[in-house]
């Protein structure tokens, strides 16, 4: 029988700490249990006299804490279907998927997600077979369903509330079953019988959630798919933005400067989902390669995509010039885009203006801190769990690297991620000819 | 990308076909979309000219059928709870436990499963996952919720109809959800609320629901722990008796030869579950190990292995008496955990069998049993190919049937490392 306090000592050529300083070279980590013990130059470093110590030697590799994916749809195919489409599949079915997602996210070196909106019960229930020793996945912070107005974005998930009272109420009831956060869907989205372009929740029912969350320390997240919902967002003092579309409401692209700056007065998070579009446009550049052309519909909708493609890295360039605090969430498995591919999100926050490291960072450290759990992980300090990756390259050089995922680490275990073939299936191809 | 309609050319230096006859050497097997095309030896096997063919030589390994294992419970933890207790997981929990399971054994070599017994919908709505390409399964062969009395043995699963009428409606029921045959519990079991010396349905409910379920084409397994519950089964018409224990309402352990005449005579299956009583003396003997055992545990496991002792006993001699008798383990029931099937083959070989009878007990007469034979079970052309090789000759050793090296399903080698 291993020892209560087995001991791991990891040797790399390099050690990013996900502190923000650069990348420290001759660094060993020592682990014990599940727990970071010390972390420091080589000659400091070393396990006490006597213990069982692992020695795990990276040469020439990277490494860094575990990513960190703020956003999440663990219910979802990425095949294309339409949420309305994917909530008539059973609870059971969902589950199953939502245990795969899981598998391929933590193999991808991806150790915590946050989950943005599963139907019933469905994602509580796969963290508690996790729990029980049935499944494996990466730490998992939950919403259990999204609080929808009636007839509003996912509210086929399953908590449509109307009113200040029922939505604390709901409030509540999440909480009870488990959730760590309270998602909440300020405008319409994708869902058929919702509009995207208009605000959701009345203000006073917005409050009256992310007042109620607050009571129970638990932060809040809102979809905003229009700047009406950016705009209420802000007045319910909600935590993190996500898509952030400046949008009014006739549809209209227009950077509201205003309301950029008053995310970052009041020190908002934002997760501005670029990905999630590219993968639809990526499909239907497949579908066209496939078929040697496309309908004018979806020619139509390609170009569409494009369009909104760079307005969007536009806006997410203006925010990070303007020093807000973005965040890789991937948003997958939405529509298009799978599960086990988040560096692609952080690779747009780059070319949007991310420096490599600063894209690191919005998947790690700054990722934890936005879930109010920089306490436990985020980082590789003293005292943090020994949630790492370890990475061919350098990914504070070229972002791409964080595709080289050698081996990862949850709370100090060795993950067994399987066969290589099956590794690589994970990853969704880029068009032959990419836009 | 993989194209089935393309021909997979397999080699090794020995070949069982399930039929029992003499192992063929230097074999080949020719496959295509999915189905054994060919079987013979290196000379005899031929392509047709101008076909791709993808060539493998396993060397000095033995190929054989998939192995079928007739007797599962896919939603089980094999960790020793009571089945009280696993039925109070929620159905999603359940599903994700049965898609390990499901993985597992199919990783272990078992290419077809018989679930005997699920919770609610669980096993069904798996199988629709595994059809949309979510989690990867043997082929299933699903009863759904086992049809039990109230308060009978796995009545807890949600199927527990009273009289004849309900027996027929519980059978509809279930074909209409997807069920390919039809589990029944006919004494009880180890559900706290059961009586497992005593019968449960009466005859007449007996054979309503096997005069349903024969109807719709399908087949009927019957849980038996005691004699009295063998006999009614027989006289209802079911076509596997499980467990098949010769017990009297007393709990005396007194073997009837006339129930073996019978149940020979009809050619009725027996699936005498061994493995799993095996579990339960080492489970407590590890536990007598290790932290001793109180006196009432002392005199369970003297119990439990009398019992196990004529449980062998009877499998010789029911075996003696013409019945055939097929593999299916009972995992993951109590402590029996998945993904160790040959453990139930290994004890029809300490119960008597040769390697060879063991392997068409898990093979070739469990597809029998399971109504199955037409597509899988044997080594021929036309059947689905679903084969294992092993490393050695499970023939000679039985033991070799676990160096399994590869699992080739519906014609594809499965990615055992694939846990995604």
């Amino acid at each position: 029988m291993p020892a209560m306090d087995d001991y791991k000592l990891i040797k790399s050529a390099r050690l990013i700490d996900a502190r923000g300083g650069s990348p420290r070279e001759n660094w060993m980590m020592l682990i014990k249990g599940s727990t970071i013990e010390a972390i420091g130059p080589a000659d400091e470093v070393s396990a006490p006299e006597a213990a069982c110590v692992e020695v795990l030697d990276f040469p020439g590799k990277t490494l860094m804490p575990g990513m960190i994916d703020c956003h999440t749809h663990h219910n979802g195919i990425g095949d294309g279907r339409l949420g309305d489409e994917l909530v008539t599949l059973p609870d059971e079915i969902l589950t199953l998927q939502s245990a795969k997602n899981a598998r391929a996210s933590l193999f991808s070196g991806v150790t915590t997600i946050r989950e943005n909106g599963p139907k019933n019960m469905t994602m509580f229930r796969l963290r508690d077979a996790i729990n029980q020793g049935l499944e494996t996945g990466p730490r998992m912070v939950l919403c259990g369903r999204p609080v929808a107005i009636v007839g509003g974005h996912m509210g086929y998930f399953g908590s449509e509330v109307t009113g200040s009272v029922e939505c604390r109420a709901m409030t509540r009831q999440l909480i009870k079953e488990g959730a760590d956060y309270i998602k909440i869907v300020a405008t319409g989205g994708s869902t058929r019988t919702s509009f995207p372009m208009r605000p959701s929740f009345n203000l006073d029912e917005l409050s009256a959630v992310t007042e109620e969350a607050r009571k129970f320390g638990k932060l809040t997240a809102t979809h905003c798919a229009s700047s009406n919902g950016i705009e209420n967002s802000l007045k319910a003092n909600v935590d993190m933005i996500i898509h952030c579309v400046y949008r009014d409401a006739d549809g209209s692209n227009n950077f509201r400067q205003d309301l950029a700056e008053r995310i970052g007065n009041q020190e908002k998070f934002i997760n501005p989902t670029l990905h999630v579009l590219r993968a639809g446009v990526w499909a239907l550049q497949h579908k066209s390669d496939l078929l040697g052309g496309l309908t004018r519909q979806d020619q139509e909708m390609m170009d569409e995509g494009l369009r909104n493609l760079e307005t969007r890295m536009e806006d997410c360039r203006k925010m990070i010039e303007m020093g807000l605090k973005v965040i890789t969430g991937s948003d997958s498995s939405w529509e298009d885009y799978q599960l086990g591919n988040t560096v692609y999100e952080t690779e747009l926050l780059v070319q949007a203006g991310f420096t490599p490291m600063q894209g690191v960072l919005s998947v790690t450290s700054e990722a934890a801190k936005s879930l109010g759990i920089d306490d436990v992980v985020g980082t590789l300090e003293v005292g943090k769990e020994a949630d790492f990756i370890v990475v061919d390259g350098d990914p504070s050089r070229d972002i791409n690297d964080l595709w080289n995922i050698l081996e990862v680490f949850k709370a100090g275990k060795r993950i067994d991620r399987g066969s290589e073939r099956s590794q690589a299936s994970v990853r969704q191809q880029s068009p032959a000819k990419e836009n | 990308m993989e194209f089935p309609q393309n021909f997979k050319l397999l080699k090794a230096a020995r070949l069982v076909d399930g039929y029992g006859g003499p192992v063929r050497e230097r074999a080949a097997i020719l496959l295509k979309s999915g189905r054994i095309q060919q079987v013979g030896t290196e000379e005899t096997v031929s392509v047709p000219e101008g076909a791709t063919v993808e060539e493998m030589d396993y060397g000095d390994r033995t190929i054989i059928p998939g192995l079928i294992d007739c007797h599962v419970h896919l939603i089980g933890i094999g960790d020793g709870r009571a089945g009280e207790e696993l039925t109070a997981l929620p159905d999603e929990v359940l599903t994700v436990q049965a898609a390990q399971n499901a993985r597992t054994h199919l990783y272990s070599g078992v290419t077809t499963v018989r679930d005997c017994g699920a919770k609610n919908r669980t096993t069904f709505l798996l199988r629709e996952a595994v059809k949309m390409g979510i989690t990867p399964a043997p082929t299933l062969i699903l009863s759904g919720r086992p049809v039990a009395i109230v308060g009978g043995h796995l009545s807890y699963f949600g199927t527990h109809p009273t009289g004849p009428v309900e027996c027929r409606a519980a059978v509809r029921q279930l074909v209409k959800e997807g069920a390919d045959f039809i589990k029944i519990t006919a004494t009880g079991g180890s559900t706290k609320t059961s009586f497992p010396l005593r019968p449960s349905f009466s005859i007449e409910e007996l054979a309503a629901i096997c005069d349903e379920t024969h109807k719709f084409g399908k087949h009927t397994a019957a849980h038996c722990a005691s004699s009295q519950g063998i006999v009614n089964a027989l006289d209802a018409g079911v076509d596997t008796i499980i467990h098949c224990r010769h017990k009297e309402s007393d709990g005396t352990n007194i073997y009837r030869p006339e129930i073996a005449e019978r149940i020979a005579e009809r050619g009725v299956f027996v699936n005498p579950t061994m493995n799993i009583s095996r579990v339960s003396v080492e489970l407590l003997e590890t536990k007598q190990e290790e932290y001793g055992l109180t006196q009432s545990e002392q005199s369970q496991l003297d119990g439990l292995r009398a019992d196990h002792e004529f449980i062998l006993d009877s499998f010789a001699r029911m075996r003696d008496a013409g019945v055939v008798m097929v593999c299916g383990s009972d995992s993951a029931w109590g402590g029996y955990k998945m993904g160790n099937f040959q453990g139930e083959v290994e004890e029809a070989v300490v119960g008597g069998m040769s390697p060879m009878e063991s392997i068409i007990a898990a093979t070739k007469d469990s597809a029998r049993s399971c109504w199955a034979d037409g597509v899988i079970g044997t080594l021929e052309p036309g059947k689905q190919a679903d084969l294992l090789i092993v490393d050695g000759d499970p023939t000679r050793d039985i033991k070799d049937l676990r160096n399994v090296v590869d699992v080739v399903q519906n014609g594809t080698v499965v990615d055992r490392n694939n846990y995604l």
